[in-house]
């Protein structure tokens, strides 16, 4: 990071010294730009036989969670148009 | 805290955006030859929010997660300070230990503590509890040296890398923004092999 300018990304104010809020959302914040997993992933070196493994489970999974929140989400769905309306 | 938490953002686009805003707005080249820091420029920033001691510039209290980026003018001042004028906490939790050293904003070292020199041992080290002692003595000593807000930079995930934090509070140091600083390689080199357990 020598070559960025500094205090520009990954930094977060702290709001009325509640250094507790200020954690939690720099956490997220690079929670979902992947960087936490990716530095305890790079702890240990991944074989690349693994790496190709991990990414087949993580992608069938998200195919799987994805397509499980659709179905979720059309059942719990109540306030449709009524479909005999007018008949 | 609600309307915090709606608040989605990605620190590349947040890079990104701030860049191109900046650069509209200021017409000059913020960046040096190697993308040095540019440290004595104005600031501005389009929300703001204003420390108790610092003087109130709007009625309405705005706040925003984003940092004073360097080249905008900013209302913004902790202790009669700019955001760039502060001081520095390094702060790198390794899995083994947590080392904190204070500089101020023109590289010279001033406080340097870890939880070795607390006086723990070994395993003890590498602890939260370690690292909170380790932030306020830090802060003992920075407040001994006539140091009050700060800005922190964290390397590293360890254990101590949050009550290092809350230690430099608790001592009576007042942390203005946290920075995450951690190495990551773009697939540079090789680490060690995986563990099997």
């Amino acid at each position: 990071m020598s070559r960025h300018l500094r205090f520009i990304a990954r930094t977060v104010m702290v709001p009325d010294g509640n250094i507790d809020a200020a954690y939690k959302a720099l956490n997220r914040v690079l929670t979902q730009d992947g960087i936490i997993d990716t530095v305890k992933r790079k702890r240990y070196y991944e074989k690349p036989c693994r790496e190709r493994q991990r990414k087949n489970f993580e992608r069938c999974r998200r195919i799987y969670h994805s397509e499980m929140a659709r179905k979720l989400a059309f059942i719990s769905k109540t306030d449709r148009e009524d479909p005999w309306l007018g008949c | 805290m609600f309307k915090f938490n709606c608040v989605l953002f990605n620190s590349a686009s947040i890079v990104c955006r701030q860049f191109v805003a900046s650069l509209n707005g200021n017409g000059t080249s913020l960046v040096g030859s190697r993308g040095t820091p540019l440290q004595r420029t104005l600031f501005s920033s389009a929300v703001r929010h204003q420390e108790a001691e610092a003087s109130e510039t709007k009625s309405g209290k705005e706040f925003s997660f984003y940092p004073p980026m360097p080249g905008q003018d900013s209302a913004l001042s902790w202790g009669g300070k700019k955001f760039d004028e502060l001081p520095i906490v390094h702060i790198k939790a390794t899995y083994n230990n947590t080392h904190i050293q204070l500089i101020d904003s023109t590289g010279q070292p001033m406080v340097r503590t870890s939880c070795g020199t607390e006086g723990f041992k070994n395993i003890k080290k590498s602890t939260p509890i370690a690292s909170q002692t380790a932030g306020i003595s830090a802060a003992a000593k920075a407040t001994a040296k006539g140091v009050t807000f700060v800005r922190v930079v964290v390397k590293g995930l360890g254990p101590g890398r949050l009550s290092a934090i809350k230690g430099l509070a608790m001592g009576g140091l007042e942390v203005v923004s946290i920075t995450d600083n951690t190495p990551v390689p773009h697939n540079g080199c090789r680490p060690r092999k995986a563990r099997r357990m």
